[in-house]
């Protein structure tokens, strides 16, 4: 890869970054780009396709820019750093608060101690407030989602050691 | 036109769904159980969200786990399928009040019609010929006489109380009656303690007759005709045709007109089914409502030309039903489907696990409806329907044809399936005469047995 080349990668990856993109696939003049970034949050095909085309990124004639359906759950990160974790699976479908309201603290956060029944975080469905209970004890490694995310059954929400 | 479409459902249906709003450009939502992680109808869906285990219970039927789906995804409708909560007239509501647009009739009119005597009464005001029942006690050997003088014999006895054939007896003569009625009621007696009985028109050999309709929301109603679905086993259809040999053009057109107003006068909207039993003598009465797309609506489609789950999508986004059907359609041709499930084809026992080969056939007039694929599993916790192969002639003659070629080159390896027993179906004299009725297939298995 040359530097001229490097250059648009890291445009790239910028972009992407910023726009809360979490996978993405394209293929131009014979090169393949796969990216697929850990951490949450992700974005649709269609509004991808959008962006790209606004900014003038789209690839020429024979490869348009493939995003593959988003799953909300991002598989990177749950890899190597929290080998050996506890891992807390959220238990239903909905979107996910790290505090009791919007300007109280959050329930834990990282480097804390909880106890098997600690309340760890809240998962609003259908207007009702799901406290969801730490299943583990020990202490908190990683949190996964952002505030006011969305999140799938079996979607991971903590790390615990 | 609707933006976005949650599917409330999986396998071949929900692929079907998510296929007809990717041809209108509508976005698709998918839901999955852990068990369906590597479905096609995940696959295909724009996007997809997790909602629980692999039980149904906990997924697919888990209506909190649906709705908050809906919501996250920001989905504007959701489109139920057929089977799991297509006819739960609570999920309905649920859909109503969350602001999101459920594909079906209102919940009302579905409750109406899940309830089987309220059906028939609703049924008979809207002078749809209905099976004739006691519509009450019948409180004596007397009583039971006169009525079945009115209605005529063979006439069956059942328990009010009761379920499982138990405190059933079906009765041919009036000789025979006084006794009968007695042994009905002591076993109903005994089974749930009540022994009290109603009586029901019995028909020996009575052929599935079934009318496919559509409705949009401004009281417009469309019958697109019959199917017959008289091959069953256990009351679990797996064979199913259009037009059926038994309704006349006249006949057709007489139930369309009966049909037209009932549903008007109770208020349905977008597509559903209306079943009926024929009994020898050509007369047909109705059983019960389906207010639903159903497995067999492709045959439909073949021999109208009308996308039924298009229709849904474009009735419950309020277009009219002349914009959407603007002529009664034309009945082409002959199609039939054969249900290919993973079952073993004569023990029919359930055969889920991993399929290694799957070669599916094509042609003129062949469709095949799946959301198998080769290296794909049948998971073992719901129904066993794997795939839909329909075919479509210019006569019944043709239709059977092809559908014979269609399974020979239709390969499946790694389960089980009931092609091998489609097969031997299509081979049989009596069903390629058209000659049946919904105890064919007892026949058939003895027949088989006794090779």
């Amino acid at each position: 890869m040359d530097a001229k080349e490097k250059n648009e990668l890291a445009e790239l990856v910028e972009f992407l970054k910023a726009n809360g993109i979490v996978k993405f696939e394209m293929e131009r003049e014979g090169r393949k780009v796969a990216l697929e970034f850990a951490g949450a949050g992700g974005i649709d095909a269609a509004h991808l396709a959008t962006l790209l085309a606004a900014q003038g990124k789209a690839g020429t004639a024979h490869a348009p820019a493939v995003a593959t359906a988003p799953s909300i759950q991002a598989a990177a990160a749950e890899a190597d750093p929290h080998a050996g974790a506890h891992i807390v699976k959220s238990p239903i479908v909905g979107t996910f608060y790290a505090s009791p309201s919007p300007d109280a603290e959050t329930f834990v956060k990282v480097g804390d101690r909880v106890e098997v029944g600690k309340v760890l975080c809240i998962v609003e469905a259908m207007k009702l407030m799901n406290e969801i209970e730490s299943d583990f004890a020990g202490e908190i490694v990683k949190v996964f989602p952002k505030a006011g995310q969305p999140v799938e059954y079996g979607q991971s929400l903590f790390a615990i050691k | 036109m609707l933006r976005k479409v949650l599917i409330a459902n999986r396998g071949e249906i929900a692929l079907r769904v998510i296929s007809a709003c990717k041809e209108m450009g509508i976005r698709t939502v998918a839901v999955y159980s852990e068990a369906d992680r590597n479905s096609l109808h995940v696959r295909f869906a724009d996007e997809a969200i997790c909602i629980g285990p692999p039980r149904s219970a906990d997924s697919y039927l888990n209506v909190p786990a649906v709705i908050s789906a809906a919501e996250i995804a920001g989905a504007d409708a959701v489109h139920p399928g057929y089977g799991l909560l297509s006819e739960n007239a609570n999920f309905a509501e649920v859909c109503r009040a969350s602001n999101i647009k459920f594909i079906g009739p209102p919940p009302e009119v579905t409750r109406m019609m899940g309830e089987k005597s309220t059906a028939r009464q609703t049924m008979k005001k809207a002078k749809v010929p209905i099976l004739p029942g006691s519509d009450g006690v019948i409180a004596s050997e007397g009583e039971a006489l006169e009525w079945a003088q009115t209605v005529k014999y063979p006439v069956i006895l059942k328990a009010v109380a009761g379920g499982g054939g138990r405190g059933m007896r079906i009765c041919r003569t009036k000789e025979e009656l006084p006794a009968l009625y007695q042994q009905a009621s002591q076993e109903a007696l005994n089974a749930f303690g009540n022994g009290d009985l109603y009586m029901e028109k019995f028909i020996e050999r009575p052929r599935h007759i079934e009318f496919q309709v559509l409705a949009d929301e401004h009281g417009n109603v469309m019958s697109l005709g019959e199917r017959e679905c008289s091959i069953q086993r256990r009351h679990q259809k797996l064979i199913e045709e259009a037009p059926s040999l038994q309704i006349t053009p006249k006949q057709r057109e007489e139930m369309a007109k009966v049909i037209k107003k009932s549903l008007k006068d109770i208020g349905y909207w977008n597509a559903g089914t209306i079943e009926f039993l024929m009994d020898e003598d050509g007369q047909i009465y109705f059983i019960e409502m389906n207010t639903r797309i159903q497995v067999e609506h492709c045959v439909t489609e073949m021999v109208t030309g009308v996308d039924l789950v298009k229709a849904q999508l474009r009735i419950a986004a309020g277009e009219k039903l002349d914009h959407i059907v603007p002529e009664v359609p034309k009945i082409n041709g002959h199609a039939i489907e054969c249900r290919i499930n993973a079952e073993h084809p004569e023990k029919f026992t359930p055969s889920p696990g991993k399929i290694t080969v799957y070669n599916v056939p094509g042609g003129n007039g062949v469709r095949v409806d799946t959301a198998q694929y080769a290296e794909g599993v049948v998971p073992q916790y719901y129904d066993s329907l794997i795939a839909k192969l329909i075919c479509h002639g210019k006569d019944r003659e043709e239709a059977m044809n092809k559908m014979q070629r269609a399974l020979s080159q239709f390969v499946v390896q790694g389960i089980h399936t009931t092609i091998p027993l489609h097969q031997k179906i299509f081979a049989d004299e009596d069903f390629r005469r058209g000659d049946f009725d919904t105890k064919f297939m007892e026949r058939f298995l003895e027949r088989q047995k006794g090779k």
